[in-house]
């Protein structure tokens, strides 16, 4: 190789490597390396305040793996809020982001209406719709003497969940339209206009057309909704604190009760490792397979 | 084009969806005018007068202007910095096909698969070692790493959308390749770049456990959030002054997104130009 | 003369350094529903000696950010955190009161939950006292004339509630730390079975020579649960401490179970509220009915803190100068644990030094001393109970393997 294809090759490896640096040196500095200095400490047993540190080896995994049945409660809770929730979500804000594509009256304020319960506050939220759904729903059967409104939604094990995934759906829908909305800009008008005018109708222009182009937005919005949904913790924290009993709790805040009211922080960072390497094998599954499908311009 | 028809009917079934949707904000809004006794009485009550002294309240309270100063400028470090960071890297590991690029890729959008509660106390250790704690750019900078992976992954699908012939045509002018990014490339990504925007400025906005992490006990870099979140007790809530403090800190976020939202169309018509 | 002015303002600046002006401490609280009387003693304190107090308070996620504090080396002058099973917790942090001169002016009974083998490991904030607390209007305008203070008497009253369409209690079970409080008065008087002595008991409880299973006063401890629970009207589980302190307060419902913490939100919603404590039931022996009664609120002062004498020279104003003694009583309008302090004028502290001075059976707040981390952990498995996910079986079984687990993970 001739000195002058050497710069060329050392020329494109600085470019490559200035500019994609800065970008890993922020992950790595605020993410990754505290992550591994947490993982450290899932090998010990430790409350979070001593210390002294006691080194144990594989203990707690052993522990989470055979003899935690709330951390195995937690888990299905967790996968089966996990399709609710990303099903619900991707479509219901994929429709509403069609919906508010199309040049329709007050669009503008409808996105932006859409989106406000993605950022309020989550006690807010929380103390909000504890309300609607006792007392809240006290007036509404008292009015409509609907059987709907007399059940106790946060109260009955059973329910919790299904008002803990509607409300999760309810904040996320405005944030997943965002990345849909952007996703729609990028198909070109002629081609719709095209099949428009060759008749397709309008569900089939959105399938054929459309969702292909769209594939890009589709993998971030599943990735993101789907280790999200994982990850859930604040949502159900602010609504029922995992409750009644531990009927809506989640592995993330099974673990932050390990971590922080147990003050067991050696076995709750084991929980989070677990939960991480569960969240990397659905998600880069999920990439893979979405990843194939998307189409270059 | 003409509008289809059914739009004004579709228009209004969406705003009836809106108002039932949004009936927790209405709640907020309603409440935020009413006394403590009122609110604890009867919650979904309209307010017996229209009264703007809980908002006078909670202005003073939360040194307001001060913080809106702080929580603006963590936002706008925070966001600018994602953007810079997330649009050169996804950029270059979507055009470079390899193994490197692939686990590079990877290791850049791994955070979003990692539980915040699981590293957020190593971080603060992390944070005091590097002095960027207890300031406004300090958080800031944090948040670069906390953004960039979301805003990374969304650029790199949507530099799929560029042709790859306009980067060809940008080097062979000379230019530096920094340069040529941003004078010909970064533009056509606009619809990607106003989302990252949004997505990023409203959840630094809005974040409260970060904030509380690295400024608690720096009394002047507080964010609007961490001084809405003193009012909620374990044994008092002062609902009064939180329902009026909560408005007072969403209320630009919504009007930052109203705004922005222009921007959105704009680039809409830009890129079915290019086409 | 400008040189004169310098050397002038040189002298006070050194003396301001020496003697300490201008020094600032450092101080983490929680309950932020006493931030102004925070900020008013921190006021008095800067105006009577110049230092300031730095005191910055947080509730929702304060022992989170108390360990991130600890453990990334931002110490804080002075923290708070409960009395009994926090001793041990936070033993590397806190420093020894013991020979402190103002510990003597504190009542012998306040310091029980901060003594761990003699030693004095924080200073007792706030003495508090919970029990049932009811509405009298609503108790005079039901007939209800004689306090209950059997599970008997109490259903009867809850009837009688019923009868004029009030709801009789507002359980507050969604709050996992209400049911702990309700639930282990009811097993108050167990320590007769003990010598007399809790610590006897937790002893046994830590050591799993003891087990919930054993007990058979539990039993009494879920009656008194459903009770509650039935008569709490139509969504029970879906009661917090907001619903409590607004239904009492209004008079739409009669009875709830909470501490004298919970006055000022009464108070704030119906001024003209009258109120004041039941007699926990303990079955169906009156005589041992009574109230929960203990400091547990601590403030203890950080050994590694960079400030550590002028933290002690802080409580001992709080201890004897005339607004810390006045400081409790009548600026936060709790008891106070200070020797002499005259009692606050509010009506479930004025109460509570009635109920005292009749020498009603009152009982300290035993269940602290179970081991960090058990406080929640039970109460989530009681509010299960109550939401019908466990019967009594499966409930103290689950109440025993969680107490064994908490044993372990601190040996």
């Amino acid at each position: 190789m001739g000195p002058a294809r050497r710069r060329a090759r050392i020329a494109r490896g600085l470019e490559f490597f200035g500019m994609t640096a800065p970008a890993l040196i922020a992950i790595l500095l605020f993410v990754e390396i505290p992550f591994l200095m947490s993982v450290t400490f899932s090998f010990t047993k430790w409350n979070g305040l001593d210390k002294a540190v006691k080194f144990i080896g594989l203990a707690n995994y052993r522990e989470l793996l055979m003899s935690d049945p709330a951390a195995g409660h937690a888990m299905i809770f967790t996968l089966l809020f996990t399709v609710l929730t990303v099903v619900s979500t991707n479509v219901i804000s994929l429709l509403f982001a069609v919906i508010l594509d199309a040049r329709i009256r007050g669009r503008n304020v409808l996105r932006a209406a859409f989106y406000i319960p993605n950022i309020i506050s989550l006690i807010i939220i929380g103390y909000a719709w504890r309300f609607i759904f006792s007392r809240g729903f006290d007036s509404f059967s008292a009015l409509t003497h609907m059987r709907i409104f007399q059940l106790s939604w946060l109260g009955d094990s059973r329910l919790a969940f299904f008002s803990v995934a509607m409300v999760s759906v309810w904040q996320s829908i405005g944030f997943y339209m965002v990345i849909y909305i952007a996703g729609l800009q990028t198909v070109p008008r002629e081609q719709l206009e095209a099949a428009v005018i060759d008749g397709t109708g309008p569900v089939d222009r959105f399938f054929r057309i459309t969702l292909p182009l769209i594939m890009p937005s589709v993998t971030v919005a599943v990735f993101y909704s789907l280790s999200n949904a994982l990850k859930t913790f604040d949502v159900i924290f602010s609504l029922t604190f995992g409750g009644p009993g531990t009927a809506t709790t989640s592995i993330a805040l099974d673990i932050y009760k390990t971590a922080f009211s147990d003050s067991r922080f050696g076995y709750g960072t084991a929980k989070s490792v677990v939960l991480f390497l569960l969240i990397f094998a659905v998600t880069v599954f999920q990439l893979s397979a979405f990843k194939r499908r998307e189409v270059e311009s | 084009m003409k509008r289809p028809r059914g739009s004004l009917v579709l228009s209004l079934v969406m705003f009836a969806c809106a108002v039932i949707y949004l009936y927790p904000l209405i709640l907020v809004v309603i409440n935020s005018m009413k006394s403590f006794s009122e609110i604890m009485t009867n919650v979904v009550a309209l307010p017996s007068r229209l009264s703007g002294a809980n908002f006078v309240n909670a202005f003073t309270l939360m040194s307001y202007p001060n913080l809106f100063l702080n929580t603006l400028l963590v936002t706008f470090i925070g966001t600018t910095g994602v953007v810079l960071l997330a649009s050169t890297a996804g950029y270059k590991l979507s055009r470079t096909r390899s193994r490197y690029s692939w686990i590079m890729f990877l290791l850049c959008v791994a955070p979003m698969m990692i539980p915040f509660q699981s590293f957020m106390i190593a971080l603060v250790k992390v944070a005091r070692t590097l002095h960027v704690t207890k300031t406004i750019w300090g958080l800031g900078i944090i948040y670069w790493g906390l953004g960039v992976p979301l805003s990374l992954f969304m650029y790199h699908g949507f530099v799929k959308t560029v042709p790859r012939e306009l980067d060809d045509c940008a080097f062979i002018d000379g230019c530096r390749p920094l340069r040529a990014f941003f004078q010909v490339i970064f533009p056509l990504l606009q619809p990607v770049t106003v989302s990252v925007i949004v997505i990023n400025a409203m959840w630094m906005w809005n974040d409260f456990l970060l904030p509380l992490l690295i400024l608690s006990g720096a009394k002047k870099s507080m964010t609007l959030q961490l001084a809405a979140y003193n009012f909620f007790g374990q044994y008092k809530i002062e609902w009064q002054n939180a329902m009026a403090g909560v408005l007072l800190t969403i209320t630009p976020a919504i009007i930052f997104y109203l705004v922005l939202q222009r921007h959105i169309i704009k680039g809409m018509v830009a890129g079915a130009v290019k086409g | 003369m400008k040189r004169s002015l310098f050397a002038a303002a040189l002298i006070v600046l050194c003396a301001a350094l020496l003697t300490g002006q201008g020094k600032t401490l450092n101080l983490f609280f929680y309950s932020p529903e006493l931030t102004d009387q925070y900020n008013d003693m921190a006021r008095e304190y800067k105006a009577e000696t110049g230092v300031t107090l730095d005191i910055t308070v947080n509730q929702a996620d304060y022992v989170t950010l108390l360990r991130a504090k600890l453990n990334s080396g931002d110490i804080p002058d002075v923290f708070m955190s409960s009395a009994y099973a926090d001793n041990t917790t936070y033993k590397d942090y806190v420093y020894d009161l013991t020979n402190a001169d103002f510990i003597k002016m504190l009542e012998a009974g306040a310091l029980n939950g901060v003594t761990v083998n003699g030693r004095i490991t924080g200073y007792p904030f706030l003495v508090q006292s919970h029990s049932f607390i009811y509405n009298k209007k609503v108790f005079s305008a039901a007939g209800i004339s004689a306090l209950p203070r059997t599970i008997r008497e109490y259903e009867s009253a809850a009837q009688k509630l019923q009868a004029k369409g009030i709801q009789p209690f507002a359980t507050g079970f969604k709050e996992w730390w209400v049911l702990p409080q309700t639930a282990w008065q009811v097993l108050a008087p167990i320590k007769d079975s003990f010598g007399g002595d809790y610590a006897n008991f937790v002893d046994k409880l830590n050591s799993r020579d003891l087990k919930f299973k054993d007990i058979k006063e539990m039993s009494t401890v879920f009656d008194v649960l459903d009770l509650i629970k039935k008569y709490g009207g139509p969504k029970p589980m879906e009661s917090d401490f907001n619903d409590q302190c607004s239904l009492l307060a209004t008079g739409a419902a009669g009875i709830i179970h909470q501490g004298n913490w919970a006055e000022d939100s009464i108070l704030k919603t119906a001024p003209d509220a009258k109120i004041g404590f039941l007699l926990g039931p303990v079955g169906s022996a009156a005589g041992k009915a009574g109230i929960m009664f203990d400091s547990n609120q601590t403030i203890r002062v950080a050994k590694d803190g960079p400030n550590v004498q002028a933290a002690l020279a802080w409580l001992r104003w709080l201890t004897t100068s005339d607004y810390g003694k006045k400081w409790i009583p009548d600026k936060i309008k709790q008891l106070s644990p200070i020797k002499g302090a005259k009692a606050s004028s509010a009506q479930l502290a004025q109460a509570t030094v009635g109920l005292l001075a009749a020498k009603t059976p009152s009982y300290s707040w035993y269940y602290q001393r179970f081991p960090t981390g058990l406080e929640q952990g039970l109460g989530i498995i009681l509010q299960g109970y109550c939401a019908g996910q466990t019967d009594r079986q499966q409930t103290l079984d689950a109440l025993d393997a969680e107490y064994t687990k908490i044993v372990n993970a601190s040996k």
